[in-house]
Order: structure tokens, then C-alpha cells, then sequence
């Protein structure tokens, strides 16, 4: 699909043991991440966008070697990220970091930011002493901290500036890829898009790669190059952002595209308005994973009598639609 | 006609000479829609929370605010009387509904627990009437969802039982703060609608307290902006979205996320 790409994903399955009912964790499991595939080409940026539970966080985990995943082939710049041991993991680990969505959990209260930032520093042995100190100092300048004492506590900070910090500790290791997971979903509006900015800044100076993960697709259009619609496990459909959001083909996508509230009092939208959530409806055995939500008014056997394809629609435009495949 | 709540010269401050709030009045009509926007720090919550009397201890109110509702003045209400207030005159949604809900009581008896605290006796009736409100606020199956503990339903459910909780005794005002936020934007359209549906049943007037001004847009006749515990602006939401008159008004606009579709 792509020309360079630098993360390139196969089939890749991520089973969690099914909490529920007294076989727990034997009988039943649950696929979080089904038979999904992508790639990311080197700058760009794709976005991963669903609703809670679809699977997105796992997917970035699994890229990252958090979690294993059951099935898939993983690769990073050439390298098959899944067989990775030792010395090698913590390379990967280094060429690829995360930005979480909440900057008060994802610091360490007992640290200051200093140490903070300096410790993905030390810990790959990228610098010591008054070198590291000086890295530390311009990373902070980097996001835009040069302002705020090195030596002051998460919790003396605002969550805007707390998910700066965030985002230095992520820089500090200089990496190829960043994985942004709801980054800006827990930040006031304003905040929101002064991390936005900066993020793109960032993105054009470094070279980054970099995995978007929301479920707002008003910001997902601000940042996004490329976007991938996940549901119920699966990919629904993926083009370039311009095309996702000027031809939406998937009535998935559509529906999130209708649920952005318009900031526009006298722009009453005709909504299409998901009914329930995902997490509320039993998946179908067999068929379309979105058929019980679905809004097509004729659903016919196609789509209860198996799981639709990823098919071409348009030029480097995938849907998994029975409806819209041509 | 007098407004539903009168607030009038309402400051609050914390240790060190902090102001939260600084000398803000505003009126809400009965049955009316109004936001409280801003962002975070900006004394928002507070405002409605010295409203409520449900500030913390540090926090010291003027003595020559006012809160007038129902012809008295909420500020100076004694401990029982706003008990007799909260949940049958005034009732709260918060963001977080995994906080505002208790963790170890299934959910019918907590939206029970509601009608039985203003005067209902029997824990069966208050039972019905809360599987009734379950019902309503559109949980598919509530007489068996009432069972189910809060860690067994999703965000958009529990923020749905916190809503049952709100309107169960048809109080008069409700105070919205950042109900969505916590939400996915399909949960966040379909909470809001439903808000707006009740509303509209029931005449309940509605404080939404937020830092998104498209849900202002979509929700809101009228908008009270501030910033650094004053009011910077308030005006309908047609006139602040075609002209803000204040700079923080204009920011706030600009920042909102918007997304471009091509017709």
C-alpha cells in the first residue's frame, strides 16, 4: 500500500481471558483485536478511531510489546517486532514511545519533572551528568516548559502542562515512532489544541511517526494523514484522511462522523444518532459485527451470513461493507 | 416573573486569599437551559457547588452573597434544610459517573435510595419507581439492570443511572456539571438528547457546567462565560457564537475542535 512504510501490521489477534461467569477464564475469551492489519508510512500519521472497547488501545499495545498478542506479524522498520528479546526489546523500546491520556496517572507523583524526563535518558545510557541535565533543559524548552522550575512536582502543575511533561519523557529517548493514546481527550478545549499544535510542530521538526488514538474525529481531522475505523476488533475502513472524511463509506464511520456535536447553534444536524453502545449488545455469532447498530435500512443475508472483507471502495480506500463494496 | 435561582454577588474564597469566584450574579428561568462555561480553574464548579452548600470546609462564602431559590436564600439555609433541597429541588449529574455512584450497591436501590431519603417508606415502591426511571432514561431492561452493580454496566449507562438518579423526584432545576466529558462522542449524543428530552417532559431547568462549547451549542439557549472567577459574558447562544463581545469568549470559540465535512 505504502511506500515506506515503517510499522507494518499482519493479521494481528489480541485474546483477553473472558472474565465472566464460573468457567471463568477457561471456556470462553474475548478477541479485543481481530485479524487486523495496517501500515504506517515514515511522517505520517494514522489515527485508530472507535468507541471505548474496540480495540484500538490494544492494538498500539501490542505494536509496542506491552501486551503479546495470540497472532500477527508485527514489523518495525523491517525488524518482526514479536520475536524481539533482550538488548534488541529495549532498542525497540526505545525507538517507539507513548503519550497516555491522563497526565495525573501517568506521572510519578514522587518524582520531580527533571527526573521525570532524565529517566528514559538514563536508562537506555543516552547521556549522563551535565550532558543530561542539558538535554533535559532543551526538551523542556522543546514543549514549551522553559518557563517552569525542572525541579517542581507533577501535582504543582496543570494537567496542560503535566501532559507536556508527558510528552518531553516521550521525546527524551528521540524516537521514531510516538504513540499518542487519547492524549488530548482529558484536556480542556483551549489546552487541547495547544497540545494539538504543538504535537504538530514536534512532528515536522523530529521526522515522527506517530499512532493517533481517539474517538473524536473533530480532532482526529486536525492532526490525522491517514485514518483507520476500528469496531468490535476489526478495521471497517481506512483511506487517507482527506478521503475518509469527504467519502465515508461505512456506516460505522458515518455514524461517528454525525455523533461530532457542531459548534454551531443554528446548525441543527439530522444526527445519526448511535443507539446503545457496544459494550450492551450481544456480537453476532456470524455476520457483520455492526448489524445489530446498523443503519442501512434493508439488511439482507449478506450481511448476517458472514463477517464483510476489507474491499476496495476508492483509490487507497478499504470498507468492510456489503453494501458499499462494488 | 422571577427567576427560578437568583444568584447575586456570590464570591468565594480559599485559604491564602485565594477568590474562586469573584462578585458573580445570574438568574435562571424556570424550565431554561443555561451554561456555565470556561476553563478548568475557572470557578465554574465552584459556583455551583457553593450553590448546593457542598464546598469543602476551607472554602469561606461572601457574607453578602446570595443565592435566592424558591424565595429563600440557599447560602444560609441550615444543614437540614438543604438536605430536604438536594435531590428533590436541586439535583446534580457529575462527570465521573464510576465516583458518583456507590461501588458496592446495585444500581436500582441507589436511584431508590433517592425517594426513600424525601419520605418514601416502602423500599418496594421506591424500587418500581426507580425500574420506571431506569426505564425511561433509556436502559433497555431495567428491571434486571436494576441488580447489576455499577462495574457491571458501561461509562454511558452509569452516567445514564446517574441521570435516573437527577430526575427522579422531577425537581426543578438540575445541575449538569461536565456530563459528557467523560464520555465517547457517540455516548456524549446520545446523553445529551436525552437530557433534552426530559427537560422538555418535565420543565426542569438545567445548569450545564463545561469547557466544550459545542455542547453548549447543541444543548444551550443561553451562555455565561467566565474566567478567573468573574463573568466575562453572558448572552444567548445565537449572539456568542455569531459575535463573542469578550477576547475569552472569541478563545474559547476558536479552540473548539471542528470537523470539515465536504457536502
Amino acid at each position: 500500500m505504502t511506500r515506506d512504510a515503517l510499522v507494518s501490521v499482519r493479521g494481528l489477534r489480541v485474546r483477553y481471558p473472558d472474565r465472566r461467569g464460573w468457567r471463568r477464564g477457561r471456556a470462553r475469551s474475548i478477541f479485543a483485536v481481530n485479524d487486523v492489519s495496517f501500515e504506517i508510512g515514515r511522517g505520517d500519521t494514522l489515527a485508530l478511531v472507535g468507541e471505548s472497547g474496540c480495540g484500538k488501545t490494544s492494538t498500539a499495545r501490542a505494536l509496542l510489546r506491552i501486551i503479546e498478542p495470540e497472532a500477527g506479524e508485527i514489523r518495525f522498520g523491517g525488524v518482526d517486532v514479536r520475536v524481539l528479546r533482550g538488548t534488541l526489546l529495549r532498542r525497540h523500546r526505545q525507538r517507539t514511545q507513548i503519550v497516555f491520556q491522563d497526565p495525573f496517572t501517568s506521572l510519578n507523583p514522587r518524582m520531580t519533572i527533571a527526573e521525570i524526563i532524565a529517566e528514559g535518558i538514563t536508562v537506555h545510557d543516552l547521556a549522563k551528568g551535565a550532558e543530561r541535565e542539558r538535554r533535559v533543559k532543551r526538551l523542556l524548552d522543546e514543549v514549551g516548559l522553559a518557563s517552569v522550575d525542572a525541579s517542581s512536582f507533577p501535582h504543582e502543575l496543570s494537567g496542560g502542562q503535566r501532559q507536556r511533561v508527558a510528552i518531553a519523557r516521550a521525546l527524551a529517548v528521540d524516537p521514531e515512532m510516538l504513540v499518542l493514546d487519547e492524549a488530548v481527550s482529558a484536556l480542556d478545549v483551549t489546552t487541547q489544541a495547544m497540545i494539538l499544535d504543538l504535537f504538530t510542530q514536534l512532528r515536522t521538526q523530529r521526522r515522527l511517526t506517530t499512532l493517533f488514538i481517539a474517538h473524536n474525529l473533530a480532532v482526529v481531522q486536525r492532526v490525522a494523514t491517514h485514518v483507520a475505523v476500528m469496531y468490535a476488533g476489526r478495521v471497517v475502513e481506512q483511506a487517507p484522511a482527506a478521503t475518509l472524511f469527504s467519502s465515508a463509506k461505512h456506516p460505522y464511520t458515518r455514524a461517528l462522523i454525525a455523533a461530532v456535536p457542531a459548534p454551531d447553534p443554528r446548525l441543527k444536524r439530522q444526527r445519526v444518532v448511535l443507539t446503545d453502545d457496544i459494550s450492551t449488545i450481544a456480537l453476532p455469532q456470524t455476520g457483520c459485527p455492526f448489524f445489530a447498530r446498523c443503519q442501512h435500512a434493508k439488511k439482507d443475508a449478506a450481511c448476517s451470513s458472514a463477517v464483510p472483507p476489507l474491499a476496495e471502495v476508492g483509490a487507497d480506500h478499504v470498507a468492510a461493507c456489503v453494501k458499499e463494496a462494488r | 416573573m422571577t427567576a427560578l435561582l437568583e444568584v447575586r454577588h456570590l464570591s468565594v474564597t480559599y485559604p491564602g486569599d485565594r477568590r474562586a469566584v469573584n462578585d458573580i450574579s445570574f438568574d435562571i428561568d424556570a424550565g431554561e437551559t443555561v451554561a456555565l462555561v470556561g476553563e478548568s480553574g475557572c470557578g465554574k464548579s465552584t459556583t455551583a457547588y457553593a450553590v448546593m452548600q457542598l464546598l469543602g470546609p476551607d472554602a469561606r462564602v461572601d457574607r453578602n452573597s446570595r443565592a435566592v431559590f424558591d424565595g429563600d436564600n440557599l447560602l444560609t439555609h441550615s444543614r437540614e434544610a438543604m438536605c430536604r433541597i438536594r435531590g428533590r429541588r436541586i439535583a446534580m449529574i457529575f462527570q465521573e459517573p464510576a465516583a458518583a455512584l456507590n461501588p458496592s450497591m446495585r444500581v436500582g436501590d441507589q436511584v431508590a435510595e433517592v425517594a426513600e431519603v424525601h419520605g418514601e417508606r416502602s423500599h418496594r415502591r421506591a424500587f418500581e419507581k426507580a425500574v420506571t426511571m431506569l426505564e425511561r432514561v433509556g436502559i433497555r431492561d431495567a428491571g434486571r439492570r436494576a441488580y447489576a452493580f455499577p462495574h457491571e454496566l458501561s461509562g454511558g449507562m452509569r452516567q445514564r443511572v446517574v441521570i435516573a438518579m437527577a430526575l427522579l423526584l422531577q425537581p426543578a432545576l438540575v445541575i449538569a456539571d461536565e456530563p459528557t466529558s467523560a464520555l465517547d462522542v457517540t455516548v456524549q449524543a446520545q446523553i445529551l438528547a436525552l437530557i433534552d428530552e426530559l427537560r422538555r417532559d418535565a420543565g426542569t431547568a438545567v445548569l450545564f457546567i463545561t469547557h466544550d462549547l459545542a455542547v453548549v451549542a447543541e444543548s444551550c439557549s443561553r451562555a455565561i462565560v467566565m474566567q478567573g472567577g468573574s463573568i466575562v459574558e453572558q448572552a444567548t447562544t445565537e449572539r456568542l457564537f455569531a459575535a463573542p463581545k469578550h477576547r475569552h469568549s472569541a478563545d474559547l470559540l476558536r479552540a473548539v475542535p471542528r470537523l470539515e465535512v465536504a457536502p
